[in-house]
């Protein structure tokens, strides 16, 4: 894996390990040509979905199988895209009903280490040790799409 | 002197599980000195995980005295737990505290502990064996793996924890493993969140591109933008009206070309 492009700050060397920015721009941006061509006359917030869906596709097919994390979103996106499901995720971020929130330490952690397993892809199948890995290894492959698109409208927008 | 120094030492180590062991095979072990240093460190992690609910109880009676006299007052009491305890805080003491992972240094405490216990109580070990086997019992190596497995799992997910820390920014102050838990789990949804949004944009400035209106909002995306990246990565209030501002800008605009579907 190519380590980060000098320009961004690399405070950890362990943040060193994973795809480079431009490998996922270079993903993304070939996404992003093929939406913009192929999907002139759909809605806003059709072509957003679209969009958002192609960030996170070149993100994981940037990083390849070698994460879980990234086998796992691929799965997902593929089996979405041919089922044509409405994104659930804003439900999974509430609180579980009828389940009263304990105070007690162990809950609070086991209820932390469940919201995170919801949030990470692919997370319901790891153990804790492995699953603060992926999302370490989750976090920094994110930061790097939100840095991407953002790079991407400074150029873009002037 | 003692306890309070010990005390945040003791739920480290006593978490480990506690199994029971056979009696006739533990008493032979007790006079070992320079044994299997594994079989010795079983004893006391053993007996730690059997005194795990029932440290509070020992508190008290620990303040003060020496340890002999507090082992043989626990010895007399018949009560494994808080031999156990007595044990593991000496060998806290005995240990500097830097090396408190290595097993072998606490063995070998252990073992002298032991030893000094067994000459000292000889009579003692015989009448409440099954609390005693806990104290003095010398782990198989089944406990000894569990236990070193959990450790080495343990630390695996602290520095797994730190890594994180280091990732997300403003983690650093917070201290305990819940609240960096909580910032974690804030900062992903932030950033999920910021993909939405920054995938919104991206759709809103990029048709324009085809007609010529271009320039205006481009410059209120700028203005906007900055916002987005100067202030905390998930504020998610700032975003959201940034959001609506620039939809509606383009509304305004454009004319209609946009159909917000809600």
């Amino acid at each position: 894996m190519e380590s980060k492009s000098s320009d961004e700050n690399c405070n950890n060397p362990n943040s060193e390990l994973h795809p480079s920015k431009l490998i996922m721009a270079s993903h993304f941006l070939r996404a992003l040509f093929r939406i913009q061509h192929t999907t002139t006359d759909s809605s806003f917030a059709g072509r957003s979905r679209k969009i958002r869906r192609a960030a996170y596709a070149s993100m994981a097919y940037s990083v390849g199988t070698k994460r879980a994390w990234s086998s796992a979103l691929l799965r997902k996106l593929r089996s979405r895209s041919r089922l044509r499901f409405p994104n659930p995720r804003r439900a999974k971020y509430a609180a579980l009903p009828g389940r009263p929130r304990v105070a007690r330490p162990q809950q609070r952690e086991m209820d932390q280490a469940e919201a995170l397993r919801e949030l990470v892809p692919g997370g319901t199948s790891m153990d804790d040790c492995r699953l603060l890995e992926e999302t370490a290894d989750y976090i920094r492959c994110l930061s790097t799409q939100v840095r991407l698109m953002q790079a991407i409208m400074e150029s873009v927008s002037f | 002197m003692d306890p309070p120094s010990l005390m945040p030492r003791l739920p480290e180590m006593c978490r480990f599980p506690m199994l029971g062991m056979p009696p006739p095979e533990l008493v032979p072990r007790v006079g070992r000195i320079g044994g299997d240093a594994s079989v010795e460190e079983s004893t006391v992690t053993e007996q730690c995980g059997g005194s795990k609910g029932r440290r509070r109880r020992r508190d008290p009676p620990s303040s003060g005295g020496a340890t002999e006299d507090e082992s043989s007052k626990f010895v007399s009491t018949s009560s494994g737990n808080e031999l156990a305890e007595a044990e593991a805080k000496r060998l806290k003491a005995i240990k500097s505290t830097d090396g408190n992972d290595n097993i072998k240094s606490e063995a070998e405490a252990s073992s002298g502990i032991c030893n000094k216990l067994a000459a000292q109580n000889p009579q003692t070990t015989e009448p409440p064996k099954q609390d005693y086997i806990h104290v003095r019992a010398r782990r198989g190596q089944a406990t000894d793996s569990h236990s070193l497995s959990e450790r080495a799992r343990r630390e695996k997910i602290s520095e797994r924890m730190k890594i994180l820390q280091d990732l997300v920014p403003g983690c650093n102050k917070v201290i305990g493993k819940a609240s960096v838990l909580d910032e974690i789990i804030n900062y992903i949804q932030a950033l999920q969140h910021q993909v939405e949004f920054l995938s919104m944009k991206l759709e809103a400035v990029n048709s324009p591109m085809n007609t010529t209106i271009e320039v205006f909002p481009s410059k209120d995306f700028s203005s906007q933008r900055y916002d987005t990246t100067s202030s905390l990565a998930y504020s998610s209030q700032t975003r959201e009206y940034e959001q609506g501002s620039g939809t509606e800008w383009l509304h305004m605009q454009v004319g209609g070309a946009f159909e917000r579907v809600t």
